[in-house]
């Protein structure tokens, strides 16, 4: 890093307000050529709309920006492009039906003429230098990209930003979905964009990487700008108490002492599912909390959505000690299990419904009359969850998209409970949260194994798992290949596990 | 979608194996379609002697046009994930407009001028009200429908207009008109047979070809991605609706020019559906993103041989629709129900 270029990009005082939120109040941000600059902050503190303002996307109410020097205007993402800033969304921006290549050349599109003839070739070529630049060999260059999976998803659209003439990168949430190795290698290309003289915002919350991958490290809370300090004087805690005003050493602390019952909650036998899942056996008492690690492809994913009745199965699946046939969610809920996918947008939240229908939701039954809905339970029962979850709403009436992404997963979380189950799936229960209302899920999900539900959580956050679980199975490639207890649970022994370097069982005794 | 995929491999030298290649062929929408079509005339060619004749192919091929040169244009729309339902008010208003100016004694090329110029600004109506104007187009061109069926009622006083020596019309500029629309170009293939291969040309190299095509798939794929990418989404889409339009209108105006008569009430009422039924069997998808000039013009052949045959082999016209019908829903069914894409939940 440059110290004594000019910067690359200003923000001046930005401001801007939504319908009862003020998104960004007089926010400063300034980006060197050859920095990486992160943006640190819980969810809601306007790090997103930071983006779109620089994407073009949203227009500031006040406040200026600096590009180069110049005092500039971006009223729409053409301006953006041209300008060269090019934005890696968290939610992707990619186009399903077109091919890897085609969506990397996306922009190329957008400045060539309209008449003249798509350079299919060139786009091909670039595509394939992208790709070759970030090491990636194993994506097929004409696969449509409604084919791929979601990390590799990923790196198109990081290849697609990068493919251009880039001298802002604004990445958000880059590497939320890829490996380890992935987001390595995602880390060595940004050094290397850096070195090159691109100015790089990184926005993401895991606060480790951030420490270690950018120069200068930007916090924002409840939109305002609240510090900009080295990365290099940074730590993790530090940042955690500028984010959320407060120290919170309470996040993955637990005070339950994990006793649990003998009853099975959900027994899991011989179970096999399509060439994802291969002969995988596990138990979940009453009042235990049993966590599923694993890489992206490793199967946990199906494994949850089995147990919900989402797949076929071959295998023997036990709910309160009776043998059930899971064939279709509705099967799984009479059953006794319920559901939090990881989804929450598209699959979790009725996002233009209220929030008392949305938690009333997987209860129909028990809120009408002979096929009619009875207002009043609906609005009781929704009451008592947005209580015990302390859930934030202006009124029962809120619609769920104006909900942040915590309240939200609270108000499904909340719709599980009502159904009163035996058996909790949680399915990335935390993603995209911030971290003080991660901190209240964790807490309502002790309480709840308290009271003697048991709950499987498979999540990508291995930190969540340790912190929560009383027992944490590792899977790979379709197998179960580690089984730790609370006390020997750690991230490199799990870690290896996952990329099936070893394996690592409890013996019996061990065993309540 | 699958022509997308295999052009962009279409000149990539490496890395696709043949196998790959065949395969990919054998799952593209449009090669369930022509095999549906072949097996369609094979069963023809053996049941009536009729069929595999040149003077009942060009009569199919002339049958097929006017629905065929406007199937052209909803592809377009549809790719961009928007919906036409107003193409048989244009049709009409602007077949209508153009006998209307002949017979009031404008030169041709005028009256011409005028009637595709009715259905450009009609289709930059619709662009507008379905994008600026923030309606579904589903909405926007349900209501240009009814408004452009009711210009045509109040232009014409829902009396006919009728094109022949005694409207008044010069005789020069009477044969003109027909020719366009009657003639045959070298006394052998129908002109507006002509016009619909003419469009399909054009369209196919619009849409496959150019950047402006390329543009219209990934507004459809993802408006989201476009925009970000700084395609002009708006402006794409609005296009492809005053393509439509276009379209439109000169189908209306070949279509006075062949019978050569028109009723506001009447004409082209229902032709939408017969358009998008065409465009979707060939594979366009009303959620956008995918389809094919090809698979469209295949969808097109489809209808069109599946009425010629039904009757020649005396079907009950009655039975027609319900057999149309039935195709749509087994060609778009087919599609779907072995479908790899298809999910447990």
């Amino acid at each position: 890093m440059s110290k004594d270029s000019a910067p690359l990009v200003q923000l001046r005082n930005i401001s801007k307000r939504f319908p009862g939120v003020q998104a960004l109040d007089r926010v400063n941000l300034s980006v060197l050529p050859g920095e990486i600059h992160a943006v640190v902050g819980e969810n809601g503190a306007g790090k997103s709309t930071l983006i779109n303002i620089l994407a073009g996307e949203l227009q500031p109410d006040s406040g200026s920006i600096l590009f180069e020097g110049v005092e500039t205007v971006i009223p729409n993402a053409f301006v953006s492009q041209r300008l060269g800033i090019s934005v890696v969304y968290q939610e992707l921006a990619l186009c399903p039906n077109l091919s890897v290549a085609e969506n990397i050349s996306l922009h190329q599109a957008a400045v060539d003429r309209g008449l003249s003839f798509v350079k299919r070739r060139q786009f091909a070529a670039r595509a394939r230098n992208v790709l070759e630049q970030l090491g990636i060999a194993d994506i097929d260059l004409s696969t449509p990209v409604s084919r791929l999976g979601i990390a590799q998803q990923q790196l198109v659209e990081i290849a697609k930003a990068i493919s251009g003439q880039v001298k802002l990168l604004v990445l958000d949430e880059p590497n939320s979905a890829l490996t380890d190795e992935e987001s390595a290698r995602l880390f060595a290309i940004l050094r290397q964009l850096r070195a090159a003289g691109i100015g790089i915002i990184y926005v993401s919350h895991r606060l480790e990487e951030v420490i270690s991958l950018a120069d200068r490290i930007t916090v924002l809370r409840d939109g305002q700008y609240i510090e900009t300090l080295a990365a290099a004087d940074a730590t993790v805690d530090g940042l955690i108490a500028r984010m959320v005003g407060r120290a919170v050493d309470m996040l993955y602390h637990r005070e339950r002492d994990g006793a649990q019952s003998a009853t099975l909650a959900l027994a899991v036998r011989h179970l096999s599912s399509g060439a994802t899942l291969r002969d995988i056996t596990l138990s979940v008492h009453a009042g235990e909390i049993v966590g599923i690690a694993g890489l992206p492809d490793s199967g946990k994913d199906e494994l949850v959505e089995c147990c919900f009745g989402l797949h076929r199965y071959h295998g023997e699946i036990v709910i309160g000690g009776a043998v059930v046939q899971l064939h279709s969610p509705t099967s799984a809920i009479e059953a006794g299990v319920a559901f939090v996918p990881a989804d929450r947008r598209h699959v979790g939240a009725l996002l233009m419904m209220s929030v008392q229908n949305n938690i009333a939701a997987a209860s129909l039954p028990a809120v009408s009359t002979a096929g009619l809905l009875r207002p009043g339970a609906i609005r009781t029962l929704a009451n008592d969850y947005v209580t015990q979850l302390d859930v934030r709403i202006s009124s029962l009436e809120q619609q769920m998209a104006t909900l942040s992404g915590g309240n939200q997963q609270k108000v499904i979380l909340g719709r599980s409970i009502a159904t009163h189950p035996k058996v909790l799936i949680l399915h990335e229960p935390t993603r995209g949260i911030d971290v003080g209302a991660k901190a209240e899920i964790y807490r309502i999900l002790q309480e709840l194994a308290q009271q003697g539900v048991g709950i499987l959580i498979a999540s990508s956050e291995l930190p969540e798992l340790i912190g929560q679980c009383d027992r944490i199975l590792v899977m790979h490639r379709g197998t179960i290949t580690g089984e730790f207890t609370r006390s020997e649970a750690a991230e490199e022994p799990i870690l290896a596990c996952a990329m099936g370097q070893m394996t690592h069982f409890i013996s019996e005794g061990e065993k309540r | 979608m699958a022509q997308q995929a295999t052009s962009a491999t279409g000149q990539r030298s490496t890395g696709v194996t043949m196998s790959e290649r065949i395969k990919r062929v054998l799952r593209a929408r449009e090669t369930g379609v022509l095999i549906a079509l072949l097996l369609m005339c094979i069963f023809l060619w053996q049941v009536s002697p009729a069929f595999l004749t040149v003077r009942n192919l060009l009569n199919i091929g002339r049958q097929i046009s006017l629905i065929g040169i406007m199937a052209i244009g909803m592809t377009f729309v549809l790719i961009s994930r928007e919906i036409d339902l107003s193409v048989g008010s244009i049709y009409a208003l602007s077949g209508l407009a153009t006998g209307m100016l002949l017979i009031a004694g404008a030169p041709l090329w005028l009256a011409l001028l005028i009637g595709l110029l009715i259905g450009v600004s009609a289709g930059a109506a619709n662009g507008l009200l379905s994008t600026y104007g923030l309606l579904p187009s589903f909405i926007a061109t349900l209501g240009m429908m009814s408004v452009l069926r009711g210009i045509a009622l109040l232009m014409t006083n829902g009396q006919p207009v009728t094109i022949n020596e005694s409207s008044g019309v010069a005789p020069d500029t009477l044969s003109a008109f027909f020719f366009i629309g009657q003639g045959r170009l070298l006394d052998v293939i129908p002109m507006q047979l002509v016009f619909f291969i003419a469009v399909s040309l054009i369209g196919w190299i619009l849409l496959s070809k150019t950047v402006f095509g390329f543009r219209v798939y990934a507004v459809g794929g993802s408006d989201k991605a476009a925009r970000v990418s700084g395609i002009k989404v708006y402006q794409t889409k609005i296009l492809a609706f005053v393509i439509m339009g276009f379209l439109a209108a000169l189908s209306g105006i070949l279509s006075l020019a062949f019978l050569p008569s028109g009723q506001a009430g009447r004409t082209g009422v229902g032709v939408e559906l017969d358009v998008i039924a065409a465009a979707v069997i060939g594979g366009a998808s009303l959620s956008g993103g995918e389809g094919t000039i090809l698979g469209t013009i295949l969808g097109v052949l489809i209808i069109g041989v599946l009425r010629n045959g039904l009757v020649l082999t005396g079907v009950s016209p009655f039975w027609q629709e319900a057999i149309i019908g039935l195709v749509i829903i087994l060609a778009v069914g087919l599609d779907k129900w072995t479908s790899s894409r298809r999910r447990a939940a």
